[in-house]
């Protein structure tokens, strides 16, 4: 590859989709209309205050109680911007905390809302139609609780299942996208779910993973059934390292089975962010070419991502003693994921493999549109696939330009959908993030500038994480 | 010195460290049963008066030991008597190389070491690998703290005189170790003692006295002379003898409260030919309670109730008895509780698939079956493990509900895997309760509001509360672990103060004038 020429063709594609970037959009922060997420940007500790709040309001059961704990985390603050000091204000009586609790309820609310699309599938339904009129595609991911016990296993799966059928029936209706619906490998999935395994057994352990894995595999088979009756793809998501080696071996092992080597179209997870996923990639690429997945005739899709649980990987290998499994230095995994993109392009153009970047990166996405056209793609060759309310108007202007640009939309409550809401606000307001960036009106050299070229930073939180 | 960090517990989430283990247990295996002798001075005589089995398999034989005389136990502390003032008088750095390279023999052995544990205490092997990495941070902490105590303390001089705090060992201690944590515990119980300067008389329980004698190999090998670091195998009169007897000066104890309190009755006494008084560290028992307030996030509570509770079949003196939770989460809680509970594998330690291994002995097994018939007829079982494996000392993990308030389930240590859950109607009551108990070990809270947290810490009586994560699993250096109230003598093992109980202090004052001259 003549690395000057890609650099120019990725500066080519950056600075076009940049320039169709809503000018509003350029500040994504700026569409949240809560001035919290603004403050907190700049104040680490009233960040971690106002998430605090956020993470527990599901579980408080009055005004007067949701009043008491945003007052309890904000008077821990050294120094109070004016805000803050009125809604301390507003603590001391019981009036005071009535209007307080209701105010911070409907923010909390309202910023939920952002990232996820409804309570459930059939609520979601409406946004999913007017995505795909407006040409995108959608998956979706059922928010819910840590699932503890064999009976909330089996009403996650049958919440699945469920899922499976209204989006199958409601895409069924949808009118004809015909860059969503095939790609040079054959015919798409409309309805798409993505589903995690540790959601589908209690009984996965990081030292003994697998009675996790046999526990876990009879729901998913049921549910790869499932989606190939109604013809939907199915996503498995990667989660935790705890998790990461039994759901990649169950994945594969399922996978392998006779039953399932007609279909449905599914697909699985590589985090970049992994120091050691060019080796994961290793093995499922063996597997496709060579192994067991050789025999199956569907492509299997791999979404590429950063990853989301970076925070945590880093907090429990330190606690541990362990070496950090993930990148440190933003740079790095920013690096890693061109490789791997480009590694993943060039699986996919021999066939068996489908490639699905998932990033808000202007220059992860523009890197992986250019790569693909240097080598001989056509731009919809290649899937894009944007959270929910962290990326819209990338993905606006994605699909504006024509290409094929599918939505991650978490489906939940809100007591289920705290844990992603918060994961989600931290990548938004991460001072590291591409989004943060971007907000602060960075210019489009320095956005699509090679990995590294900017002064190397600790990673906060990785940009454009699924 | 490099600065003191853990030793990192295996990564049992990687293949490969787990395929290890079966190895190290395959290689232990053979070595079995192993012969653990008394040890006195430079004699060494086996026996097999005293014999450990696999909880999970009760006529697989561990070890046979010899179990000390009286006239063994005489001749330990005479030559530990003797011993002592020339260990005392060994420049510190030189006790602490020694522990150093104990520890350095630890970690090129630990995974026999831990497998052994895994075999003679059906400890998992997860648990038994942190054992014997507590061990190791023992020797390394108190290698270091005992160089910083060398230092002494600073003191306000004046012209004309120099004045002058250092702490020195008081001379022998007999350590009398408990089973649970069969490694460590010894092992920090000696390592204290000898990294101060005394010489150690170790007494180790009778379940589990090949992991003891490893123990002491290792610190034999690694250069304590003979005649500081005696091993005494043994029942209870053996521990008995050496609590009363005139040349001990410090007694370092693990074990029930009953045992403890008698330790301390005997040690008050000054017998005959007795110079000095008796210091006693005792970590006894527990009954320990989790609060958890109506805004606790069920999703974390739960994996950690089930792990405070039923880790090693809830025998840590650290484990959950008690759930006092808000009543306007209480049922929730129970159903979800119940679910994690039933789900739980109980087998061997030395399958990773286990979540709950057999208790130690018959009569531990027994003890626990007692209570959760106390339970079952004066409340109710809300949930229990099954199938449980019939061979072996094996105990269903049981959740009890709906008990009343004076019932024994609710106010005896069980040290077995029974959790018993309690509604409350706020936080205060919760506190009340705690407040009530006679114990004070550990204690756990689940809240997320500021102002609770710090009311619940603010009324909290025990040694180690822990706040929104389980409650066992104490790390040296990090979490100090001892408890208050009847649960100890508020000794904090892994803790800064924790070697001041092994020393005395000497303050010389020099006056440095000599006809109007300072000199």
């Amino acid at each position: 590859m003549d690395e000057r020429a890609l650099e120019q063709e990725i500066f080519a594609v950056g600075s076009r989709l940049a320039a169709s970037l809503p000018s509003q959009a350029r500040h994504p922060l700026k569409a949240l209309d809560t001035k919290a997420m603004d403050l907190a940007s700049s104040d680490a500790e009233l960040k971690a205050a106002l998430f605090r709040f956020v993470d527990v309001v599901p579980a408080c059961r009055s005004l007067d109680d949701l009043a008491r704990h945003l007052t309890g985390f904000l008077g821990e603050l050294e120094a109070a911007p004016p805000p803050v000091s009125a809604a301390m204000k507003m603590g001391n009586s019981r009036a005071g905390r009535r209007a307080l609790g209701m105010a911070s309820a409907t923010g909390v609310k309202h910023m939920a809302h952002r990232f996820i699309v409804g309570e459930d599938p059939e609520a979601a339904l409406g946004v999913l139609r007017g995505l795909w009129k407006e040409g995108v595609a959608s998956s979706v991911d059922l928010l819910g609780e840590a699932t503890v016990t064999q009976a909330e296993a089996d009403r996650y799966a049958e919440r699945c299942a469920r899922a499976l059928d209204a989006l199958s029936r409601a895409a069924s209706g949808w009118p004809e996208r015909p860059q969503l619906e095939a790609d040079p490998q054959g015919r798409l999935a409309r309805a798409n779910l993505s589903v995690k395994v540790s959601a589908l057994t209690p009984l996965l352990r990081a030292e003994a993973p697998e009675r996790g894995k046999r526990d876990a595999a009879g729901r998913l088979r049921e549910l790869l059934r499932h989606a190939h009756r109604v013809g939907a793809h199915l996503h498995i998501d990667m989660e935790s390292m705890d998790s990461r080696d039994a759901v990649l071996e169950l994945v594969l092992e399922l996978l392998s089975e006779p039953e399932f080597r007609e279909g449905p179209s599914a697909g699985m997870v590589l985090q970049a962010y992994l120091r050691d996923s060019p080796h994961s990639l290793d093995t499922i690429l063996q597997w496709r070419r060579r192994g067991p997945g050789a025999e199956r005739e569907h492509p299997l899709t791999v979404r590429l991502v950063k990853g989301a649980y970076w925070d945590h990987e880093v907090v429990d290998a330190q606690q541990h003693g362990w070496t950090v499994p993930v990148f440190e230095v933003k740079a790095d995994c920013d690096r890693n994921f061109e490789g791997l993109t480009r590694r993943l392009v060039d699986a996919q153009r021999e066939g068996g493999v489908r490639v699905a970047i998932a990033s808000h990166n202007l220059r992860s996405v523009s890197h992986a549109l250019a790569y693909n056209r240097l080598t001989g793609g056509k731009d919809t060759d290649i899937e894009l696939q944007i959270l929910r309310g962290l990326g819209d108007p990338l993905q606006e202007a994605l699909a504006a330009h024509g290409m094929r640009v599918r939505a991650y939309c978490p489906v939940g409550d809100l007591v289920a959908g705290m844990a992603y809401l918060v994961r989600r606000l931290l990548e938004n307001t991460s001072n590291d993030s591409f989004l943060q960036e971007q907000a602060r009106g960075a210019a489009v050299e320095k956005l699509l500038a090679p990995p590294g070229h900017e002064p190397a930073a600790p990673l906060g939180e990785p940009a454009g994480t699924i | 010195m490099e600065p003191f960090r853990n030793e990192p517990v295996l990564e049992l989430r990687r293949a490969p460290v787990r395929a290890a283990l079966n190895d190290a247990l395959q290689a232990v295996n053979s070595t079995l049963p192993l012969s653990v002798p008394v040890r006195v001075g430079d004699d060494s005589r086996a026996g097999d008066a005293l014999v450990s089995t696999d909880p999970g398999a009760p006529e697989r034989v561990i070890a046979r030991s010899a179990v000390a005389t009286p006239g063994e136990v005489d001749a330990a502390l005479e030559a530990a008597r003797t011993a002592a003032p020339g260990w005392r008088d060994r420049p510190v750095t030189e006790r602490a190389d020694v522990l150093l390279r104990a520890a350095a023999r630890l970690r090129e052995d630990r995974l026999k070491i831990a497998a052994l544990a895994v075999r003679e205490t059906a400890k998992p092997w997860p648990e038994a690998d942190a054992d014997v990495c507590e061990a190791i941070d023992f020797l390394e902490y108190y290698a270091r703290g005992a160089i910083a105590l060398q230092e002494g303390a600073e003191l306000l001089q004046m012209p004309g005189e120099r004045n002058d705090l250092r702490w020195a060992g008081r001379g022998v201690v007999a350590v009398i170790s408990p089973w649970n944590f069969p490694v460590a515990i010894p092992c920090g119980m000696v390592a204290a003692g000898l990294a101060t300067g005394n010489s150690v008389v170790l007494k180790p329980a009778e379940q589990a006295p090949g992991c003891a004698s490893v123990l002491v190999d290792a610190l034999r090998d690694a250069g304590v002379p003979p005649g500081v670091l005696g091993f005494l195998p043994g029942e209870g009169d053996v521990g008995a003898a050496l609590v009363a007897d005139p040349r001990v000066h410090t007694i370092a104890f693990t074990g029930s409260g009953a045992v403890g309190l008698e330790i301390l009755r005997t040690a008050a006494e000054v017998r005959d030919g007795q110079k000095h008084l008796k210091r006693v560290i005792a970590e006894m028992g527990g009954k320990n309670s989790v609060i958890v307030d109506a805004d606790a996030d069920l999703d974390e509570v739960v994996p950690a109730l089930v792990k405070s509770a039923f880790g090693y079949a809830g025998q840590k003196c650290s484990a959950a008895a008690r759930v006092l939770v808000h009543e306007a989460v209480h049922d929730g809680l129970v159903e979800r509780l119940a679910g994690a509970v039933e789900v739980l594998q109980v087998g061997q330690a030395s399958d990773l698939e286990s979540d709950v291994p057999p208790v130690i002995e018959r009569e531990a097994q027994e003890r626990v079956q007692r209570y959760v018939a106390e339970a079952e007829r004066s409340g109710r079982i809300a949930a229990r493990a099954a199938p449980v494996p019939e061979h072996g000392w094996f105990a269903s993990p049981s959740v009890a509900v709906d008990l009343p308030p004076d019932s024994a389930v609710l106010a005896e240590e069980i040290f077995g895997p029974l959790l018993a859950i309690e509604r409350v109607g706020s936080m205060e009551a919760a506190c009340d309760r705690v407040d009530a108990s006679p114990y004070g070990l550990t204690g756990g809270l689940f809240a997320r509001n500021p102002d609770t947290v710090d009311y619940v810490v603010g009324r909290s009586p025990v040694g180690n509360l822990y706040v929104n994560r389980e409650i066992t699993g104490a790390m040296v250096g990090r979490q100090p672990f001892g408890g208050n109230r009847l649960s100890g003598t508020g000794t904090k093992a892994g803790g800064p103060g924790y070697l001041m109980q092994f020393v005395e202090p000497r303050v010389v004052t020099e006056n440095t004038i000599r006809h109007g001259l300072v000199v």
